[in-house]
């Protein structure tokens, strides 16, 4: 899937497998996501930052769903980024979500 | 009956309805009437409230029409609701915005509450209660997410302490919902709604702030209220704690929608006072009307208001049939059609010349009144750059739907089939963004190969389909910039907001051809007074001329597309509606000033 605004190391990850998506895969994928969309380095995002104070507008966060649903080929909630405010918490929401599939 | 049967003529049903409250509410020059015109504007320049035909509206039972049907009242579809506000708003959007403030002050617990807290309520309003929306706050505006009013958990309730300004209905209510604080920190999850009723604050715990002197809709009770430890019982909380925000912005997707009823009624006041001074005026010997000027000014309003009608018809369906759609359709609505409703009425007002400042000498002096009273439709509830930013957030979804055609297509085509039966509304599908994209605009691709078959077939006219690929392409590059559109965090580039307005002109060309589409042959078809219009594509024609016109202004020549033909076509349609007493509409409207002379009794 075409995904316009994807950084291009991240578009096409193989999202189909049975095998779960490892907690750094989607780690990973997460801090790239976002550090694209602040415009600074992967490198300068800390897991446990919250998304907002860092500078991840609360509409926008919103957006970030569709990437995941994407990515990770599984529905989530608009609010996602809202109730788990940071990477760490995105991932192991995520991971969850694979994981119960 | 001894006839033959035949299939019952096919109607827009919602029209039935909203005609006889029109006809109910009276002639509009009778003295002894609530809506007189005049009074409105008396009542205006003493920024006095509209008490009289506000209770008018009471009496007519509105207020029920506030209310779902699951919870005790009539409200049972949206498109009649925003049709019953149409005809209200083009007698007074002073009135208009006075009396559905009802329905925003309700509508989070629609949304969010409880079926018991929902029954409640209904009763409450029903009953004659006037509930309030305070959202908004003196040092932030529209900036939700920076409001200071705290609710604070105490024994049996929550305290209330701060203050909500620039609230409409803030003094008269009888119930507040009041979006709160409830964490320290704030943010997305930080804050509450709660269903406040005034009458069982204790004493001295909460004031109301005086109106503040505004621009436009002067009577309006435009003012705030404070709380001073006011306790309120657990039982007003709608929704869980923290999901204030969510809760309010599902639910001002429904009110963006519903507002551009005020738009459509400000819109046909404004052409209906233009088109009277055109035909009475007379220059160098002629009706002003016949002077080329003149003759084009008139018409492209005409045109204009037909775009704004269609867009607004599809999405009024469509908050029954696309709900999960609502994040983008409610945002281009609200951009779109008060902006175009701005514009119509700047382009009547210098049509008006000189009359159109006089606050008594002409036409009593409404035209200066509607034009100041409409501005602020483009403000409240989300203003034109909180609803293009909405768009902007969602471009790459938007434009990937596009391009994979991506549309939710029965859900569509119940939207545009004007005589279709729409499901009951279910407010748990209100989505903060939508998966599908916006399958009005996506529609366009597939609509302009439809129509280029029906020219094939001789049932359209090759100069629809000229205008209709252009705007195709148009759309096409709209969307690939779109998609090109790299987001960024803070200080959103102008070319981007730019982009989204032309979006919403794209989306509208798309809602045009639907509704010509799927009507064309069914609802149309049935109806002679408003037969000429849809001939030949006659409407979709002119109103898609004036969209490409908004996205390229003056090329529509060279191209050898005429557009300024098709518009001079509209004219003695316009005069025709006009002189029967029909609201300028797509589908016949008689209007109360039709149904008899000054001297009936209204019912």
């Amino acid at each position: 899937m075409a995904t316009p605004a994807a950084t291009p190391e991240t578009t096409g990850a193989e999202t189909t497998g049975v095998e779960t998506t490892g907690v750094e895969t989607i780690r990973t994928w997460l801090t790239e996501r976002v550090a694209y969309f602040l415009d600074v380095r992967p490198q300068d995002i800390a897991a446990d930052d919250l998304l907002v104070e860092i500078g991840l507008d609360s509409v926008y966060a919103l957006t970030l769903c569709g990437d995941v649903e994407d990515e990770f080929g599984i529905l989530v909630e608009a609010t996602l980024a809202w109730d788990h405010p940071t990477i760490d918490a995105l991932t192991a929401h995520i991971h969850s979500e694979l994981a119960a599939r | 009956m001894t006839e033959p049967q035949l299939a019952p003529p096919r109607r827009y049903a919602p029209y039935d309805r909203a005609g006889g409250f029109d006809r109910s509410l009276g002639h509009p020059a009778r003295r002894d009437l609530p809506f007189f015109a005049a009074r409105m504007r008396e009542l205006d320049a003493a920024e006095a409230f509209p008490t009289e035909a506000v209770a008018r509206l009471d009496a007519l039972g509105l207020p029920a029409q506030y209310v779902p049907a699951r919870h005790g009242g009539t409200l049972d579809s949206y498109e009649d609701l925003l049709q019953l506000v149409r005809v209200v708003a083009r007698r007074d959007l002073t009135v208009a915005i006075a009396h559905t403030k009802t329905y925003l002050g309700a509508v989070s617990t629609w949304v969010g509450g409880t079926a018991e807290q929902a029954q409640e309520l209904g009763a409450r309003i029903a009953s004659g209660a006037v509930v309030s929306w305070g959202l908004t706050e003196r040092a932030h505006g529209s900036d939700l997410l920076s409001g200071e009013l705290t609710a604070t958990p105490v024994a049996g309730g929550y305290r209330l302490d701060g203050e909500k300004w620039l609230i409409n209905n803030a003094t008269r209510s009888d119930l507040v919902c009041v979006l709160a604080r409830t964490s320290l920190a704030g943010g997305t999850r930080g804050y509450s709604l709660l269903l406040v009723d005034k009458a069982l604050l204790a004493d001295g715990s909460h004031t109301c702030l005086p109106a503040a002197k505004t621009h436009g809709i002067r009577g309006a009770d435009i003012s705030g209220i404070a709380f001073d430890g006011a306790v309120v019982p657990a039982s007003a909380l709608i929704g869980e704690e923290g999901e204030g925000i969510e809760t309010v912005l599902r639910s001002l997707q429904i009110t963006r929608t519903i507002c551009a009823s005020l738009s459509l009624g400000a819109g046909d006041h404004a052409l209906r006072i233009a088109t009277r001074f055109g035909l009475e005026h007379r220059l160098y010997g002629k009706r002003l009307i016949d002077l080329p000027q003149a003759h084009r000014a008139l018409t492209e309003a005409y045109a204009d208001l037909f775009a704004m009608e269609a867009v607004t018809l599809l999405a009024s369906r469509g908050v029954h049939t696309l709900t999960e759609e609502m994040s983008v359709s409610s945002a281009a609505v609200k951009y779109l059609v008060p902006t175009t409703a701005d514009e119509l009425i700047t382009g009547m007002g210098q049509f008006l010349g000189a009359r159109s400042f006089l606050s008594e000498e002409f036409a009593h002096g409404l035209f200066a009144k509607l034009e100041r009273d409409h501005r602020i439709v483009g403000i409240f509830d989300g203003n034109t750059l909180v609803n293009l930013n909405a768009l902007i957030n969602q471009f790459a979804a938007l434009a990937r739907g596009y391009r994979a055609g991506r549309t939710d297509a029965e859900g569509l085509a119940a939207a545009a089939m004007l005589d279709a039966q729409i499901p009951v509304f279910d407010p748990a599908r209100l989505q903060l963004t939508s998966r599908t994209g916006n399958s009005v605009a996506a529609s366009l691709p597939r609509a302009v190969a439809e129509l280029r078959e029906l020219v094939t077939s001789g049932e359209a006219p090759e100069s629809l389909l000229t205008v209709a690929e252009k705007l195709l392409r148009i759309s096409d590059t709209t969307h690939e910039q779109m998609a090109a559109h790299r987001p960024s965090p803070r200080d959103v580039p102008a070319a981007a907001f730019d982009l989204a307005h032309r979006y919403t002109l794209c989306s509208a060309a798309a809602a045009c051809l639907q509704v010509w589409l799927r009507n064309r042959t069914t609802v149309a078809a049935d109806t002679t007074a408003t037969a000429g219009l849809w001939q030949d594509g006659l409407w979709a024609e002119a109103a898609l001329c004036r969209l490409a016109e908004r996205l390229t202004p003056g090329t529509l020549p060279e191209e050898g597309a005429d557009g300024s033909a098709v518009l001079d076509r509209l004219m003695p349609l316009l005069v025709e509606q006009y002189d029967s007493g029909e609201m300028f509409s797509l589908l016949p409207f008689p209007l109360a000033e039709a149904a008899g002379s000054l001297a009936e009794e209204a019912s």
